[in-house]
């Protein structure tokens, strides 16, 4: 397509690569179907741990290009399909957050697994105040905090095993950036 | 290659990147509105990716529920001694009432074949998993693998061994969800027994629903059962709910028998509100002489059903029958007693 790019990657690789570019994304979408499985159910309590937000924070921080705007869009609508509350509470949740975790991006730059915990708390915390918040005015009620309090904690406690799956999945990508 | 996966994040946001920021921001927004007029198409494209979506939830709930069996079979070897013993002293207690179930039986089946009542058709049900969890802390909806193709309905109500779950609000072809009774937007008749005192049973998302429209001084205390009333005729009457608890501030709440962590096969009750029952005329039930015998075929299809689902079922069972005759059979009980 580019005249410039004559001695370029064969067409076969080049659809290799944008394959490999669309990883992300797929990975964002399982987080979601995880969502869903009842995994609580094996100890008898109820946690459906936020996934998808883990994803949607980890390539925010990280490698935003790779998982564009509209990618955490349709990661949030699909959540917000198979679940039965409000159409759009997730995707709007999803890329407000993205974007204000894109802002922040120079504060992850170094990496240290502490800080982009630490930052994860943080944004799980405002996600949640979002959620809730659009949740309750959808609904015209003060919805009860406690679940989505407890979704925080679990969702936060598991996010180093899920940070260092992405960031396997980063060194996957890292020869195609 | 190397040295862009290491160089620092750009501080400042493509403009392209921004704009389409901002305007999935607005599409979300407007989605949310436009959700809160209930449309049809949202509905619509709901249920078409939960079908969709079924074959990967139901791939995924199998080791989960692996999971599950491994977990509790490791409880029941640790508990083994103490279960059976409970069980030994449950089952002595069981077969008292079963005396006293198969008297009672006899006696309500001459009350009926006296007063005429129309029994209720048998209902039938599909068992299926639950393989979609809430997905959030919103809702309580569960995905269930059943369907059109089941015979599932919206507006059926779905039990498991314990008692009433919820109901089903949405059916596609191959997967349908559940509304389960803790749910914000779930609103189930009921009767507390056994002062007959009816009530609402209203989800707010927490974990015990709450009973409304009860009047004061309705004498009902907490340990009272909750079961269905069947009225507005989507449940059948007299499924098991639960139990009445009080909560700290003095309010009517329901712990329900079944538990919504432990959720995996349940059942969707296919129930139709008897309208267009034929009335029996005259009694056929009066033709039969001897009540004792009446009491082994007389009514099949309420016990069968509801036989499962623990004691209270077949208490109130009968009392499906139009406004007149139930309350005469009420009058009628009452009497016997």
């Amino acid at each position: 397509m580019k005249p410039k790019e004559t001695i370029g990657p064969t067409p076969a690789a080049r659809a290799g690569k944008l394959a490999l570019l669309t990883l992300p994304f797929l990975v964002g979408l399982f987080c979601v179907f995880l969502t869903f499985v009842p995994i609580g159910s094996i100890v008898g309590i109820e946690v459906a741990p936020a996934f998808a937000l883990m994803a949607v924070y980890y390539w925010a921080a990280h490698q935003p290009e790779t998982f564009p705007p509209y990618a955490v869009f349709a990661v949030g609508l699909l959540q917000d399909l198979l679940s039965a509350g409000p159409i759009g509470l997730w995707a709007f949740t999803y890329v407000v957050i993205y974007g204000v975790v894109q802002t922040q991006r120079l504060v992850f730059a170094g990496r240290v697994p502490l800080v982009l915990w630490t930052g994860f708390a943080l944004t799980a915390l405002l996600a949640g105040t979002i959620a809730w918040s659009v949740a309750s005015l959808y609904y015209a009620r003060v919805l009860p905090p406690g679940p989505v309090l407890l979704q925080l904690i679990v969702t936060v406690a598991l996010f180093p095993i899920f940070a260092t799956l992405f960031a396997r999945v980063e060194r996957i990508l890292a020869p195609s950036l | 290659m190397q040295d862009s996966f290491s160089r620092p994040a750009p501080p400042i946001l493509g403009v392209s990147n921004r704009v389409s920021l901002i305007f999935m921001v607005t599409l979300a927004v407007a989605l949310l509105l436009l959700g809160r007029a209930e449309t049809y198409v949202f509905d619509q494209a709901r249920q078409v990716v939960t079908d969709l979506a079924a074959p990967v939830l139901e791939l995924g709930s199998r080791p989960v529920a692996a999971g599950r069996r491994l977990v509790e079979r490791t409880d029941e070897f640790a508990y083994v001694f103490d279960e059976n013993e409970r069980l030994r002293q449950e089952n002595a207690e069981l077969l008292t009432w079963k005396e006293k179930a198969l008297k009672l039986q006899a006696r309500l089946a001459r009350y009926e074949a006296l007063l005429n009542v129309q029994l209720d058709p048998s209902i039938n049900y599909v068992t299926g998993r639950v393989i979609g969890d809430t997905g959030g802390p919103f809702v309580e909806t569960f995905i269930v693998n059943l369907g059109h193709e089941h015979g599932v309905e919206s507006g059926q109500a779905v039990v498991d061994s314990e008692g009433l779950i919820g109901r089903i609000v949405s059916a596609g072809e191959r997967a349908s969800r559940i509304l389960l009774l803790t749910d914000l937007n779930s609103r189930v008749p009921v009767t507390i027994e056994p002062t007959r005192q009816r009530a609402v049973l209203s989800g707010d998302n927490t974990v015990w629903p709450k009973l409304e429209f009860l009047p004061a001084g309705s004498g009902v205390v907490p340990g009272d059962h909750v079961v269905t009333s069947g009225h507005g005729g989507l449940m059948p009457p007299g499924l098991p709910v639960g139990t009445v608890i009080q909560t700290e501030n003095g309010d009517l709440r329901v712990q329900t028998f079944s538990n919504r962590n432990r959720l995996d096969m349940v059942r969707v009750l296919q129930y139709r509100f008897p309208m267009d029952v034929p009335e029996q005329n005259p009694p056929a039930k009066l033709t039969a002489p001897v009540p004792g015998e009446e009491s082994e075929e007389g009514q099949p299809s309420a016990s069968d059903q509801n036989g499962a689902l623990g004691g209270t079922a077949g208490g109130t069972a009968g009392g499906t029958a139009g406004g007149v005759v139930r309350g005469s059979l009420a009058g009628a009980g009452g009497a016997g007693e």
